[in-house]
């Protein structure tokens, strides 16, 4: 076996209370293409930030060569070759591809730029002129010149952060070959992150795997793993569901009919013939990698996005038309995936975003009672058990356990009719995930339609009386959940129609 | 390696910014004395004289006030158009665009009744600012451009305007080629109160207690924090957050013109380019030094009006009235530094790799 040409042992990062990498060993070869597979969430993206410098460890070691290296920061990391593509492109829009492809020091082709050019154009078939300005190529292209960067900067080590999330598949086929290329004549080292487990099985010749910050499984040969491996590895094993499922269905609350949606900046279809219905008292869980749709079926639901077509009927009456205002006033409540920015507002103090979806009803014509709204809030802080020091500080004090407590005491407080609640629980510690799941079964057996948008399959086995899956704004599977098993619906999320 | 962190302070202490205004007119006070001392100056003499020429009597206290009312004014229409987070600087524009209508409505219609036309008049000046602002809010709203850039220009623009008219259609022949509109008619001269303060004081007392209650007790003083907050959450809560930013910025505009129809109607009785003395900007640093708080403004604005009062008479011992805009201006530098120390705390951390 070659030697290790980077090799990182006993990685400990963590970010305050939250360990995200716990005794992390991670090793690459040259001239070979390594898959490091996990969940969102599970220290992917922590761990190559280490590997390019910008993240210090609390310990561990690095070695590069064989040789032991005692600290590592962008700069040190760029001498050793380390480089890596992001998921946001940093390109500079307005310089042509030659000023982009040589603007860093290390760049190796200043004097036979164009032989270089025209040589890795091939590779990765990209047919542009070397002054076309990076605003006129479509993002598949800028990708590639994202990845050439690193070759012109002389990079051994190539590590990229979710490269076929923005590419179509004939254009991922494409990187496939070219990456399999720099592989074999160039002797690079590639890492691929990804979630996307087709990808990984084609890409890739060995696979490492992260689960909550532990590497799982190190070094695994592609050929001799198969998907449900994977799958296992990286979700782990569902925990025995303690919540009673016998609750009784009452008449259809949510009916969403034939929803088509198209983001109207990139002309990309986001929805297709989205069709489901949630009875009183029953919980829908979505599950789905992000970015499949899940905002937009939740912003067109909540009455956010209107610019779609399909209906939306809440308790038989068509609301498609309606205003947020109007939907509220049917009590229907949306517990939006991103708390702080959309369903809080930050820098406003925790009185004023206590009252976002009831403000109306402590007013009097222009007036707005803040004796109303003082009462409203201690009764939100004491119903839900939500710490907070001073109604007039900023909510953005708070801690993300309180609130959210806040967010979904306000959302929850009037016994809403249809709840769409995404990624409730996400980031918060233990205690809180229990409060907040509770609440929502509470909520479910006063009889709320519930639809319940998570990328954390524990929570949506435990929670949901059935799942959808959503991959590429379409529903590909649905599950009763005494016949879903975490494997077909792990499959499911990949893209996997078998 | 040491590092610090800034974290915000999670319990704000209410008086927070009254205790960091005072901080800041200590610190103006002091460089303003060694200023005084280098020149050769007794700073206690030169402050005393200013003191009792600013509110020594009934007369200098009206002069200060009357100086007060258009920072007042416009530093209320500051104070309402940051509820969105947003910055108009420019007041100064509006102060003369206000005195531009109000001047075009007098000369155009003849209202027999002298209180029925002053109302009028002041009503024209009111909407004169809001006019002066209307492209700015337009662009914010439609187009998202930035208000600082586009209110400060406009400043360049109406000024320009209000030379074009004075030295133009608008000349008063008799002003012996001084460059100034006619005088308007003494019928529409805003009365006093006592001494020299004019009704445009008591007009300034209604304002600030009505901006107060839009912005800490109304539905629409309420909508305009969370549209500030996040247009997001604006969204989200079904605020037409647009809609909210763009009568903001009309009020507030209207409120620097309605200053420029009170000075016009009180003080200078014409149109001429000394209308405003840089009251726009002064105003900027009355409503940042009181973080926007409309009773502040009242009274940070009052007493810049005696302080500027006070620069102009101290004039006659040969010290530059310069003094009082450098007491102001290191004032804002001393309660801005002071305000972030009572806003964040400072942490060392220390980090061991």
């Amino acid at each position: 076996m070659n030697q290790k040409l980077l090799e990182v042992k006993n990685i400990y990062k963590s970010f305050g209370k939250i360990q995200a990498l716990n005794n992390v060993d991670f090793y690459l070869y040259k001239g070979k293409i390594h898959g490091l597979l996990g969940e969102n969430g599970a220290g992917k993206s922590s761990l190559m930030n280490i590997l390019s410098g910008i993240y210090q460890p609390e310990s561990g070691s690095i070695h590069i060569d064989g040789k032991r290296v005692k600290k590592l920061n962008p700069d040190i990391a760029a001498r050793f070759g380390i480089g890596m593509v992001h998921q946001e492109f940093r390109l500079i829009n307005n310089f042509s591809i030659k000023d982009n492809l040589t603007l860093s020091k290390s760049n190796i082709y200043t004097d036979n730029f164009q032989e270089a050019f025209e040589k890795y154009s091939d590779i990765f078939t990209l047919s542009r002129d070397s002054s076309t300005p990076i605003k006129e190529l479509s993002i598949g292209e800028k990708q590639k010149i994202e990845i050439m960067k690193l070759i012109f900067n002389n990079n051994k080590i190539m590590l990229l952060d979710e490269p076929t999330s923005v590419l179509t598949p004939q254009e991922t086929n494409q990187l496939k070959l070219s990456l399999q290329k720099l592989s074999n004549e160039d002797n690079k080292a590639i890492v691929l992150i990804t979630h996307k487990l087709k990808e990984i099985q084609e890409f890739t010749q060995s696979i490492f795997v992260l689960k909550d910050g532990v590497m799982v499984a190190k070094n695994l040969n592609t050929q001799n793993v198969t998907k449900n491996d994977l799958i296992t590895l990286m979700m782990g094993e569902i925990k025995e569901s303690k919540i009673s499922k016998n609750n009784r269905k009452g008449r259809n609350k949510l009916e969403v009919e034939s929803i088509f949606f198209e983001n109207i900046h990139s002309n990309v279809p986001t929805l297709k013939n989205i069709s489901l219905k949630i009875k009183a008292g029953e919980i829908l869980g979505i599950a789905g990698v992000s970015g499949n749709g899940q905002v937009e079926l939740a912003n067109i639901i909540s009455g956010i996005e209107r610019n779609y077509k399909g209906k939306v009927i809440v308790n038989g009456k068509n609301i498609s038309n309606q205003g947020v205002r109007a939907r509220k006033n049917l009590n229907l409540s949306y517990i939006p995936e991103n708390r702080l920015g959309v369903g809080l507002a930050p820098g406003v103090s925790i009185i004023d975003n206590s009252a976002i979806k009831d403000y109306f009803k402590s007013r009097l014509g222009p007036h707005l009672s803040s004796n109303k709204m003082l009462d409203y809030l201690n009764l939100l802080i004491k119903q839900f058990s939500i710490k907070a020091p001073d109604p007039k500080a900023d909510v953005s004090t708070l801690s993300g356990g309180n609130m959210q407590k806040l967010l979904m005491g306000r959302e929850l407080i009037s016994n809403p009719e249809v709840i769409i609640a995404a990624q409730p629980t996400r980031g918060l510690d233990i205690n809180a995930v229990e409060a907040l799941q509770k609440l929502i079964i509470k909520q479910r057996d006063s009889g709320s339609a519930i639809m319940l948008i998570s990328e954390d399959l524990d929570e949506l086995f435990k929670l949901s009386d059935r799942i959808i899956v959503l991959y590429e704004g379409q529903i590909v599977k649905e599950f009763n959940i005494d016949e879903a098993d975490i494997e077909n619906v792990g499959l499911a999320m990949a893209g996997s129609n078998e | 390696m040491n590092n610090y962190l800034l974290s915000k302070k999670i319990v704000i202490n209410d008086f927070s910014t009254f205790y960091s205004f005072l901080i800041g007119l200590s610190i103006g006070i002091t460089i303003g004395s060694i200023i005084l001392l280098v020149q050769g100056q007794n700073p206690i003499e030169v402050f005393s004289l200013m003191l009792r020429l600013s509110i020594g009597s009934i007369n200098s206290i009206s002069s200060s006030l009357n100086k007060a009312i258009p920072l007042i004014l416009a530093g209320l229409g500051i104070s309402i158009i940051n509820s969105v987070k947003l910055w108009n600087i420019g007041a100064e524009g509006q102060i003369f665009m206000g005195g531009i209508v109000l001047n075009f409505i007098y000369i155009s219609y003849e209202i027999s009744n002298p209180n029925l036309s002053i109302i009028v008049l002041l009503l024209s000046a009111f909407i004169g600012g809001a006019i002066c602002i209307l492209l700015p809010a337009l662009a914010k709203v439609i187009f998202g451009v930035n208000e600082i850039i586009t209110t400060l220009l406009f400043n360049y623009i109406i000024i320009g305007f209000t030379v074009y008219l004075v030295n133009g259609p608008w000349k008063d022949p008799n002003s012996l080629n001084f460059p100034a509109a006619t005088y308007v008619g003494k019928e529409v001269y805003l009365p006093v109160v006592f001494g020299k303060l004019s009704y445009g004081f008591i007009i300034c007392l209604l304002c600030t207690v009505g901006v107060h209650y839009l912005k800490e007790k109304s539905v629409f003083g309420y909508e305009l924090r969370i549209s500030g907050g996040s247009a997001l959450t604006a969204i989200y809560a079904g605020i037409n957050a647009k809609q909210k930013t763009f009568i903001a910025m009309l009020i507030g505009g209207g409120l620097a013109g309605l200053a420029g129809g009170i000075e016009l109607l009180s003080q200078t009785h014409r149109v001429s380019t000394g209308l405003s003395q840089g009251f726009g900007y002064t105003a900027i640093i009355v409503a940042a030094i009181t973080g926007m708080r409309p009773l502040g403004i009242f009274l940070v604005g009052s007493l810049f009006g005696a302080l500027t009062i006070g620069g102009t008479v101290i004039q006659t011992m040969g010290v530059s009235s310069y003094i009082a805009d450098v007491i102001q201006a290191t004032t804002l530098f001393g309660a801005l530094i002071s305000q972030f120390f009572f806003t964040y705390k400072i942490k060392r951390v220390i980090e061991n790799v």
